[in-house]
């Protein structure tokens, strides 16, 4: 069963098509990667998914849950203004544009159980590691503003049940001896690390990785293939954009291609790796 | 999981440290004792000096340093640069002065009002906040700084409510029952304004800190540090950062209505620019997003512009009087400072900010979690190579 599957997908910006009529279906529970060369619109598939970024026109659909429904910030806060999209949406139907652009804010997507890494490391630098496995946790909190205000029983209860959570996470990817330090004091490969921690934290169903091996030495890449298979085994759907063909090849077990934000290949790595489309999208045109 | 779980007894320092840091522990209570002995000092401050206009120059400057508490949730814990506080602080003025005085014959209690301004403070920070929602930064700003403007021109134009240009005069003061051979009167008295003060600071100090160790603080942290990863990490922006004004907003509520009953009157051009920028000020020398930093700010710039800076003209006549040099005295030094308080002041300022860029007292806490933050490392280095 596909826990996310993306129909028709496609992203402007301005004249450039980033991406392009793009299908694809993540199966529950497997590893699955994408690549292509730069530019290809890789971090825009995400982006789009994540919520940061309103598709232009398609469809995404996570976890059987129908397409994201049309929701931005005015149909929040100002139902009575709803009416407008639902009328502008008929219109636009009516004349084969179809609906508008579809999207949960990306704290609902969070909500809905996909996490995320970012390709440049986006981590809370003047807070601690365990601070930023515990925001984290925020989607999963229950404690209102009179709980934290008042420092009430429930929110101690929670807030030390949810240091404690972080506190194993921390220790689930190496990183509990670096629990006080500031995320900015951290190495590099411990800050990819624990942005990985802090989205296992939002309890995801799927968790997207975006390029978790850039810059790693090859010990490094073995431990974070060990780490992702160690997701994997909690029942966590991987979904990973990577440059290195190495790690690539060894944990995905099916791969998608992009070039220039259309899909060129799909399938398991023996069959991607020999796609002839692929290797001419990565090495040119043979003569 | 890699590795399989650690020994306890890491687990076991990790517990002790959390304990230590939230000042449970031996080490905290030694902490502690230059903050009882504050506290002592603060409380017994009014008895032993028996000059009334120091106790008063205190008084004022308490909602100086509750103005910077609440500045300090929108712009030191959410990073959200908010010039227009004054706003806030004159709503809650307004809002008081309108619902205890002759205005319109409404006279509610001080206790009760202290607390619906609060709470109407917090709702014209959401309101105002709203616009904002969508800006970062610089443009944030400039709108806030459009409200800090509007407010009090709409306070000095509607003056079937506000008396505009005049304000609101005799606003009341607050009553305690008769305790103690006092009548419970505050009246022109600044000693009983002194305590409610420093109670109402203490209780702020309290919540905020709460506040700062919650979901709701490590919320806002997260939003100042980068806010597409918040987003991305599960948080509401659009509600925490509302929250962040709406807070921010009420601590102002708490200063307005203070503000108002011990002078009495309600002015609109009380709550100039000048205000907002002086809690800013307040904020960012004395440290962003540390309390104890905020409120070092808030006093030594209360103390420097409303104190220092009155007197020094007079002492640097008298002095000159005293050395009875003719030279001097005609020069006119005194003269001279008296028209360039502004220069000294900003002087004074760009001084402090080229010392200590970070503020006051930026890194305490960052300290002390550095350090034990290493030699828990090196605890865990020695058990490695055991």
């Amino acid at each position: 069963m596909p826990i996310l599957e993306v129909r028709g997908l496609t992203k402007r910006f301005g004249g450039l098509v980033a991406v392009n009529n793009l299908n694809l279906s993540v199966e529950a529970g497997e590893i699955f990667a994408m690549i292509g060369p730069n530019g290809a619109g890789k971090t825009t598939v995400f982006n789009l998914v994540a919520g940061l970024y309103k598709p232009t026109s398609g469809r995404i659909v996570f976890d059987g849950t129908s397409a994201y429904p049309v929701r931005d910030f005015w149909q929040t806060y100002l139902p009575p203004l709803a009416g407008y999209y639902t009328v502008a949406d008929a219109a636009r139907r009516a004349i084969g544009a179809g609906p508008l652009p579809l999207g949960l804010r990306p704290h609902a997507v969070t909500k809905l159980g996909i996490a995320r890494t970012f390709q440049n490391i986006r981590l809370f630098s003047y807070m601690t590691a365990l601070e930023n496995v515990m925001v984290g946790e925020h989607p999963r909190m229950h404690a209102q503003v009179w709980d934290s205000l008042l420092h009430t029983p429930y929110a101690q209860h929670e807030e030390r049940r949810v240091r404690d959570r972080a506190m194993d996470l921390l220790r689930d990817v190496g990183l509990e001896n670096y629990a006080d330090q500031y995320a900015r004091n951290l190495p590099y490969g411990s800050q990819r690390r624990l942005e990985i921690a802090r989205a296992l934290a939002t309890e995801p169903k799927l968790l997207m990785l975006d390029e978790p091996a850039a810059g790693f030495n090859p010990q490094e890449k073995a431990q974070l293939m060990g780490l992702i298979q160690e997701i994997r085994g909690r029942g966590i759907t991987i979904f990973l954009i990577e440059h290195d063909m190495k790690v690539v090849m060894e944990i995905s077990e099916r791969i998608v291609v992009l070039d220039y934000g259309e899909k060129i290949a799909e399938g398991p790595p023996q069959k991607v790796r020999t796609d002839p489309r692929v290797i001419e999208a990565y090495l040119g045109k043979s003569a | 999981m890699r590795g399989g779980k650690r020994p306890s007894a890491l687990g076991a320092l990790s517990r002790l440290r959390e304990i230590e840091l939230r000042g449970l522990g031996a080490a905290g209570r030694a902490r502690n004792v230059p903050y009882l002995l504050l506290g002592i000092g603060l409380i017994l401050f009014p008895i032993l000096d028996s000059n009334a206009s120091h106790v008063d120059v205190a008084a004022d400057a308490g909602h100086w340093i509750l103005l910077a508490l609440g500045l300090n949730i929108v712009v030191g814990y959410a990073g959200l640069l908010d010039l227009g506080y004054a706003a806030f602080f004159a709503i809650g003025s307004y809002a008081f002065a309108i619902l205890a005085s002759g205005q319109f014959n409404i006279h509610i209690s001080f206790w009760l009002l202290l607390f619906a301004s609060a709470f109407i403070a917090a709702f014209f920070g959401l309101v105002l906040g709203a616009p904002t929602l969508r800006l970062r930064g610089d443009y944030l700003a400039i709108v806030t700084l459009g409200f800090g403007e509007i407010v009090p021109r709409v306070f000095k134009n509607a003056s079937i409510f506000t008396g505009g240009v005049n304000g609101i005069g005799g606003v009341d003061q607050p009553r305690l029952p008769p305790l103690f051979g006092w009548n419970g009167r505050f009246g022109f008295n600044p000693v009983p304004y002194y305590y409610l003060i420093l109670l109402i600071i203490v209780v702020s100090i309290v919540l905020i800190s709460n506040l700062r160790n919650s979901r709701l603080g490590r919320a806002w942290m997260a939003i100042r540090e980068d806010e597409v990863a918040a987003a991305a990490t599960g948080i509401n922006t659009v509600t925490t950062k509302l929250l962040a004004f709406a807070l921010g907003a009420s601590f102002s509520g708490f200063a307005g209505t203070y503000y108002a009953s011990k002078l009495f009157i309600v002015t609109p051009e009380t709550f100039t620019f000048s205000v907002s920028v002086t809690v800013l000020v307040m904020v960012v020398l004395g440290g962003m997003g540390n309390m104890r930093g905020v409120i070092v700010g808030a006093m030594l710039v209360y103390f420097i512009e409303y104190y220092l800076l009155h007197q020094l003209p007079g002492w640097i006549a008298s002095a000159s009087q005293a050395l009875n040099i003719d030279f001097l005295t005609k020069l006119d030094i005194g003269g001279y400072v008296q028209r360039s308080t502004s220069l000294i002041f900003g002087a004074i300022l760009v001084l402090v900010m080229l010392l200590r860029p970070q503020g006051l007292i930026p890194s305490a806490q960052r300290k002390v979690e550095l350090e034990l933050g290493t030699t828990e490392e090196a605890v865990a280095d020695l058990r490695g190579s055991a």
